[in-house]
């Protein structure tokens, strides 16, 4: 027989186990990037498996940084992404507390068409985006782009913190109106926090859709100062003549302030903040 | 809260957040929407002018090579097995991380980063990966599991595939990240009140997790069959535009081509419509069958 | 709210980046899709303008050859876009009929229009549409030294070559390329005969040009086995990289890639078909500079005089010296290191051996309705008699659709 000790580190085993064979397919196409990146040679491809290529070097790295303007894509990407990911996380977080509480006029057609938003092939949408945001004189603008991919990342944000909020009781709201707070209040001090973990999923996608978009940053940024990331990434590309090397170290560059939001905000993926304070 | 009270709290929470949203999206829709009525094309660039419902007409009519019904269904296979494995993979592997084990940060960040990387690079390395004589995932076939290589991008099932494996590689994350969150929603107390009563592992995942985390996958679910269904970017990357012989196609892939590249602007406008259409009324019937916008208390 | 001064503080700093900017005429935008190392001379050659010229401000940017077309289609729908669009010639067809560029030849002089070797000069319908300072684009045999010595002249040698070079036990073959492509079908097409349209842009494609040519394709693949089984561009390139390949049939574009790459190269022009005693034309076309038709009358002085300097003999001279493409300024065919050097002299053979590409709109609906015929046949899937009709019925009725 075994006993609940054995049985608890057996499942640990095998978690770890059925963890590591997940972490290892999802970086191995990543893996081959860092060969790419270090390839001497501008190429994609090779015929050999190995890990580290013949005569790897660093080159790429140093091009990346003293022959393009790399740090001034990062920090146009950053700018652009970051104010994206504040406006995302505030109106969502706003707006799907009133979507959760309340019923009002018009509930079920703005929740629907949040979804219905998001159903039009994007393709078609670029060239009259272009010209509204030429009429309104937001082309080349921060400006015009951060609305831009606000829009696109509010409907699941939204959403998303309607859903959550779903699963926090009422009745916490009205012990804390109980207590003195107006409704503002009750929402600010009590409920988003209790929302942290829903904040942390909207933040992190409100932050991808900017960093990584291209389409609509390719349409609305023509002057290359004003360039984000993927635009820049986009500079290596040629059809036929790619340049893999720079393309490679630039990708896996770009992924760091992706991997380091992400560790920072798992600090409030955790659980166990809702009940404990009402009871029955 | 009094009622003008209450309304104003209600509009100044949602309006912003509506206004931007409807900013942006309104004026291209209705745009596109004159345009598939129009005959905006090569030859009429500047001085289109509209045709009534022809383009639609053609889209219904004229035979295009692949079969659009056939591009519609792959377009639904598609969405429902890349929906299906997200979902379920990102789900399992939230529920592993939740559980308290050493290391969670390292395999959290190793498992992200198929989300966070650029997808371009990495779809044409899967390309790569899928290459007959020389890509990874043959030599393992071969060697490892002693089973023949497969003709990847030069069939049309298999090309396909091809497709949906770069993809789900590319969404479980995603998922996983939303699980994760809407984990964290469940108390306690009520998993240690079904240990209480001796509950299998099976019940709790039935009764507790499952629905208790619906609330918050559920947007993320539709939403994510939504954006599948419109992803044009790996089937492109990861096919080379549709081969073998146009055979790999999703209906947005199949647009771009049709229209795009000949410059057939009111057709594409007139096919996104239909796709548009589409995607609405199977959106919706789903989203009623699931009662999407409701509560979960 | 605590975050209120900083959200604040946020919006100011993205408020300060929303300059407005008004139509300018000292500021002059090019569009290009040139890669890297071209880009890099291009911009040097921009900064010497900028000394010599102060007050004007020249901005080029680069866009991926394909976005770069539909961009400046929208950008001209909106009567926006840049004032010189740089690419290859066949753009030049869809983009007139669209009425999106401008010609060129009322503010260029007949004498200076004499100077550019007519290769060089893209005229359409009666207007002279683009002026190029590159010629080529076109495929060549690219060989690797250090496997081979002689490239093959004929069909015959290139198999023998082939076939003595490829070892299945090393992985080594004697010939990659993109052969799953139309474009890099093309030069076996017109060695067998064939071409893709006649003199009206009516499509060619049911001609025995074709059907030979894919049967010879096929053939490499099936027959004589000096072709992988599956090689797109990206693996083609990574097997001749690799030092795998003995040759490897790639444009003007990557020579100096291979270059980088250590790979010794030679370049030589694609083999005669022995049983038409056609040699294999590969598509030439020039990549130059066209004038977007938005530009404001007064502005298009400044711009000529922009495109003058870009064709200038040093300039073209120095583009030639690093990239190994050839010229244009007729002058310039008689300089010492374009008569001397190697590459270009064998660049020069395939260029007189290539035909022009055409700059219809229609080339691109015929690409369109070769392609999955064309693939069809390498699959298996049809005859090449079939894909042949198959790709004529096709492209008739593409162009049909796009000219509706």
């Amino acid at each position: 027989m075994i006993n609940h000790k054995q049985k608890r580190l057996y499942l640990n085993i095998l978690t770890h186990a059925v963890l590591a064979i997940f972490a290892l397919i999802a970086i191995y196409p990543i893996l081959q990037i860092v060969t790419v990146s270090l390839r001497p040679s501008d190429k994609l491809l090779s015929t050999s498996l190995e890990i580290i290529p013949e005569g790897a070097t660093l080159r790429s790295y140093v091009n990346l940084f003293t022959t393009q303007p790399f740090l001034r894509w990062m920090r146009n990407s950053a700018i652009i992404s970051l104010t994206v990911t504040v406006t995302g996380v505030v109106l969502a977080s706003m707006s799907g507390y009133a979507f959760s509480r309340f019923n009002f006029m018009g509930k079920k057609f703005g929740m629907m068409s949040l979804l219905i938003t998001q159903m039009f092939p994007a393709t078609m949408l670029l060239l009259p985006l272009y010209i509204m945001l030429i009429y309104l004189g937001l082309i080349n603008t921060y400006l015009g782009i951060i609305i831009t991919y606000t829009a696109t990342a509010l409907p699941f944000c939204i959403w998303t913190m309607k859903g959550y909020y779903d699963t926090i009781p009422a009745s916490l709201e009205e012990a804390a109106r109980i207590d003195g707070c107006n409704q503002f209040q009750a929402f600010y001090l009590v409920i988003l926090p209790l929302a942290a973990p829903a904040l942390v999923i909207t933040g992190l996608f409100s932050f991808m859709t900017a960093w990584a978009e291209y389409l609509v940053a390719a349409q609305i940024l023509q002057d290359t100062q004003l360039w984000t990331l993927p635009l820049g990434l986009k500079s290596f590309e040629s059809n036929m003549s790619t340049e893999w090397g720079l393309y490679g170290a630039a990708s896996l560059i770009v992924m760091i302030p992706v991997v380091v939001l992400f560790l920072l905000l798992s600090r409030w993926l955790v659980s166990g903040l809702t009940l404990g304070s009402v009871k029955g | 809260m009094s009622s003008p009270k209450r309304t104003l709290f209600i509009f100044l929470f949602v309006a912003p957040a509506f206004i931007i949203l409807l900013g942006v999206v309104v004026y291209p829709f209705v745009y596109n929407v004159v345009l598939s009525f129009s005959n905006m094309n090569l030859r009429h660039l500047k001085d289109w002018h509209l045709v009534g419902g022809r383009q639609y007409m053609k889209v219904f009519t004229e035979p295009t090579e692949p079969n659009f019904y056939i591009v519609f269904l792959k377009t639904v296979i598609w969405t429902t097995v890349n929906i299906f494995f997200h979902v379920v993979i990102g789900v399992f592997l939230a529920l592993l991380l939740n559980r308290k084990i050493k290391g969670k940060s390292v395999y959290r960040t190793l498992l992200i980063l198929p989300w966070a990387i650029p997808q371009y690079i990495v779809a044409l390395t899967w390309r790569g990966m899928f290459n007959y004589e020389y890509g990874s995932i043959n030599l393992v076939l071969t060697k490892y599991l002693n089973l023949p290589a497969v003709e990847w991008l030069k069939s049309p099932t298999e090309a396909f595939l091809a497709c949906i494996l770069t993809n789900v590689w590319l969404g479980f994350p995603f998922m996983m990240v939303v699980a994760l969150g809407a984990l964290q929603s469940i108390p306690h107390e009520l998993y240690e009140a079904a240990d209480i009563d001796g509950a299998s592992w099976y019940h709790k995942l039935k009764n507790i997790t499952i629905p208790l985390i619906r609330p918050v996958m559920i947007p993320a679910i539709t939403l994510g069959i939504v954006w599948t269904f419109n992803n044009l970017n790996i089937v492109w990357l990861v096919s080379n535009t549709g081969e073998p012989s146009d055979q790999t196609h999703i209906l947005v892939s199949f647009v771009y081509k049709a229209a795009f590249n000949l410059y057939r602007y009111g057709y594409a406008a007139a096919l996104s419509m239909i796709i548009f259409a589409i995607l609405l009324i199977l959106s919706l019937t789903f989203a009623r069958r699931a009662k999407v916008t409701e509560g979960a208390y | 709210m605590k975050q209120l001064p900083a959200i604040a503080a946020v919006v100011a700093l993205v408020l300060a980046g929303c300059a407005a900017r008004s139509v300018d005429l000292r500021r002059i935008v090019i569009w290009h899709q040139m890669r890297v190392d071209e880009r890099v001379i291009l911009e040097s050659q921009l900064a010497r303008y900028m000394k010599l010229h102060p007050d004007i401000r020249v901005e080029a940017v680069y866009k991926e050859t394909e976005t770069l077309r539909s961009d400046f289609i929208i950008g001209a729908i909106a009567r926006q876009g840049p004032d010189l669009v740089y690419g290859p010639s066949d753009q030049i067809g869809p983009f007139q009929v669209m009425d999106i560029i401008a010609p060129l030849e009322p503010y260029l002089d007949s004498g200076w229009i004499a100077s550019i070797n007519p290769k060089g000069l893209t005229w359409y319908k009666g207007h002279l549409y683009q002026v190029a300072d590159k010629l080529g684009n076109h495929l060549t045999l690219v060989y690797n030294k250090k496997l081979i010595t002689h490239p093959p002249a004929t069909d015959s040698e290139l198999i023998a070559a082939g076939q003595r070079l490829t070892d299945r036990r090393t992985g080594q073959y004697g010939l990659v390329w993109n052969y799953t492509e139309p474009f890099f079908f093309i030069p076996f097409m017109s060695g067998f005969g064939g071409w893709v349209m006649d003199d009206e842009g009516h499509p060619t494609l049911n001609s025995a040009g074709t059907i030979n040519g894919l049967k010879f394709v096929r053939d490499l693949r099936d027959k004589y086995h000096i072709i992988p089984a599956e090689a797109d561009y990206n693996a083609a390139d990574a097997l001749f990289k690799d030092g795998r390949a003995a040759m490897i049939v790639n444009g003007d574009w990557s020579w100096s890639g291979y270059k980088k790459a250590g790979i010794d190269i030679g370049i030589a022009p694609l083999p005669v078909i022995t049983s038409t005693g056609l040699p294999c034309a590969p598509m030439i076309s020039p990549k130059g500079f066209s004038l977007n038709a938005n530009v404001p009358p007064e502005k298009i002085p400044l711009i000529i005089d922009l495109l003058k300097f870009l064709m200038e003999g040093e300039n073209q001279l120095e583009t030639a010296k690093i990239l190994n493409t050839m010229p244009t300024l007729k002058a310039l065919y008689d300089d010492p290191f374009i008569r001397n050097d190697e590459i270009l002299i064998n660049s020069q053979k395939q260029i007189e051996r290539g035909r022009p590409m055409p700059v219809v709109p229609e080339l691109r609906a015929i690409w369109d309705a070769m392609r999955p015929s064309y693939q069809a046949v390498l699959g298996g899937a049809k005859t090449p008699e079939e894909a042949a009709e198959d790709m004529q019925i096709l492209a008739i009725k593409k162009i049909e659709e796009m000219n509706e």
